[in-house]
């Protein structure tokens, strides 16, 4: 096991910053905290490091039980948002400044150092200041510097938030390079969910100081659990309906959003979870919707709502529209070669009934429960799938 | 044009300033003729003061490092109760006229004291000693340490300690190789005011040490004392010494503060 965290407690000035917080993560595993600002991202990695003090509740890392023990003796690398480089030492000791502390011969530092430096592409720059480096450069110091002590662990609070988006793309692959080849166990806060899904093998969503989900990057993104979730990650298409009928296959279900004038009716995939008369959310990410001139002929397996464009922004390679449904606004990406349409101009708005994801409203369980929803489905698991 | 009256006034407030420090050391440099000014250099009272001078200042600017560097620390980094209560107190000799000072040393350590006693048995006389003066010295210009060093402490950055300390070094070994050399200028600028307080230092120097000629006459002192009584080309000498030694030790400061900025910069 790499880390096991278990009812964390975190209070500060009487506001509770992490709330009965359980989280497993596996060995070797690259593990992304998602989550907006306030959210006890930060506070539970620091917790983790060992630099603020939890007031309740227990951290084992790997199997020891570091809960009372000073950062110094956690044996961690830690990487943090403003990168913190002695700014009165060079590149060169700045790495080597953990060895020292150990006293590793300096023959072994030179070493070591060169090694990390040269597995972060900053060996060139080992001669010069910290105030000499651009931000990229920065950051591949900070990561040297972290992993030439060779940690258990590597908790990193969001070291590219402030990084020009080409130098991110580049450094994000090579730190899940390094990382996949060093095997160490990473904790990586960010509040950027292209930087969860790439660098995550599973993403944990933070609310309020709660998990509300763990999940590989695909499921979180497909299968949000929760309304917070579904918002956070992008899938802002929410809708309450009541399951009016149900079949062998699929569920016809009606919507009641707040503003919505006229009635609409979906078709969606049979749940188990679903019962005759009960309200429930569904959510559809925008990627699903796909949009139909009036005129087209629509597949006849597809939800189609009539809906007018109000609004469409670019959005790199595809656009987002924003589609008024009476009173209900939905949310489509569409590729840029396929939108073809003017605002204000009116569509149907088309979805399969395998797209409609319920949101089961259910929280990350904490160890000990033996019940989690997977894809709308309660089921009981080992404690550590959730 | 209002732009350039703006500037004007800014320049003519300057230059009374500039007038206010210039003129009064001006005329001490003019008020008396090299030739007596080198005769009085030699005379075995001014260098005794100066000795005096340097030997206590010294050691105050030592003893004010030892005392003022963790109480610094335990200001700008740490939380607890009370903290309040110390910092007004690192304040209170900045604020206490030195007279004051003197008084308030002169009876805790003179002879009518219960704690006076108990250090003269132990053969420790504080009064009217080379001793008393480094005491008076320290009470009224440690703060000036205190304070510049705290005010380093305090501007470097958290993540920076913390880096050190997940980096496996122990809070000594973070105070000794992150702290101290990033605090090192304010700690300097606060040696300075230190040294260049205690050097100036007249009222509770001489409530304690009293002005014996040869033992416990300062440089402050013996400009007093000789003005008082007509010498007035050896109270001079003494003070363009004092100009000179502060003015020097400023000037190497500053060149070896902007120095520094250069090549960190």
């Amino acid at each position: 096991m790499g880390i096991v965290l278990k009812r964390i407690f975190k209070n500060y000035n009487g506001r509770a910053v992490l709330k009965n917080l359980n989280l497993e993560i596996n060995k070797g595993e690259f593990h992304v905290l998602l989550g907006p600002s306030g959210s006890g991202k930060t506070t539970m990695l620091l917790v983790i490091a060992g630099l603020i003090r939890q007031d309740r509740g227990s951290v084992f890392i790997g199997s020891r039980n570091v809960s009372g023990l000073a950062p110094e003796k956690r044996r961690i690398g830690f990487v943090f948002q403003d990168y913190a480089l002695f700014p009165h030492l060079n590149v060169f000791d700045n790495v080597a400044y953990g060895l020292r502390i150990k006293k590793v011969k300096e023959s072994k530092i030179s070493e070591r150092v060169d090694y990390y430096l040269s597995k972060a592409s900053i060996e060139k720059e080992k001669d010069k200041f910290p105030h000499h480096l651009s931000g990229g450069q920065k950051q591949r110091v900070a990561l040297a510097r972290a992993l030439v002590i060779e940690p258990e662990l590597l908790l990193m609070d969001e070291p590219m938030s402030s990084l020009d988006a080409l130098t991110k793309e580049t450094i994000r692959d090579e730190l899940k390079s390094i990382q996949q080849e060093m095997g160490t166990t990473t904790v990586y806060v960010t509040h950027d969910q292209g930087e969860a899904v790439l660098l995550g093998d599973r993403v944990s969503v933070l609310n309020h100081g709660e998990i509300e989900q763990i999940e590989s990057p695909d499921e979180l993104f497909y299968h949000p659990k929760t309304e917070f979730v579904a918002r956070f990650v992008g899938a802002k298409n929410i809708l309450k309906v009541r399951v009016i009928e149900i079949n062998k296959h699929e569920a016809l279900a009606q919507v009641n959003n707040k503003g919505l004038g006229q009635p609409v009716k979906v078709r969606i995939k049979n749940y188990p979870i679903f019962k005759k008369g009960e309200e429930i959310n569904l959510c559809i990410h925008p990627e699903k919707i796909t949009l139909k001139r009036e005129n087209e002929a629509p597949d006849a397996n597809l939800n189609r709502i009539r809906g007018k464009i109000v609004n469409k922004t670019n959005n790199g390679n595809g656009l987002k529209a924003t589609i008024d449904i009476g009173g209900m606004e939905l949310h489509a990406a569409v590729p840029k070669n396929l939108f073809d349409y003017k605002i204000h101009e009116d569509i149907w708005v088309c979805f399969s009934p395998d797209a409609l994801h319920p949101l089961c409203g259910k929280k990350c369980r904490s160890p000990g429960a033996r019940k989690k929803c997977i894809n709308g489905v309660i089921k009981t698991v080992d404690y550590q799938l959730c | 044009m209002k732009g350039f009256s703006f500037d004007l006034t800014i320049s003519l407030i300057a230059g009374i300033f500039v007038c206010l420090i210039t003129l009064p050391i001006f005329a001490l440099f003019t008020a008396t003729s090299f030739g007596e000014l080198a005769v009085q250099f030699r005379s075995p009272l001014v260098l005794s003061a100066v000795v005096i001078s340097l030997e206590t200042s010294l050691i105050v600017v030592f003893l004010a490092l030892c005392l003022g560097i963790p109480v610094a620390y335990l200001l700008a980094m740490k939380d607890f109760k009370g903290k309040e209560v110390l910092d007004t107190l690192v304040d209170l000799p900045i604020s206490m006229p030195p007279l004051v000072a003197g008084l308030a040393l002169l009876i805790l350590l003179g002879g009518n004291s219960k704690f006076g006693n108990m250090l003269r048995s132990c053969g420790v006389d504080l009064i009217f000693s080379k001793k008393g003066i480094i005491i008076a010295q320290l009470f009224v210009s440690t703060p000036f340490l205190i304070k510049s060093a705290r005010e380093s402490f305090e501007s470097i950055n958290k993540n920076v300690i913390n880096a050190s300390l997940t980096l496996g070094a122990s809070k000594f070994d973070t105070f000794k190789k992150v702290l101290l050399p990033l605090a090192k200028n304010g700690i300097y600028a606060g040696m300075v005011m230190t040294w260049a307080r205690a050097l100036g230092e007249f009222g509770a120097t001489s409530m304690v040490a009293g002005c014996i000629p040869f033992k416990t006459e300062t440089m402050t002192v013996a400009i007093y004392q000789n003005a008082m009584s007509g010498e007035l080309t050896s109270s001079i000498a003494i003070a363009l010494l004092l100009i000179v030694f502060s003015f020097t030790l400023l000037l190497i400061f500053k060149s070896r503060v902007k120095r520094e900025r250069q090549l960190t910069v």
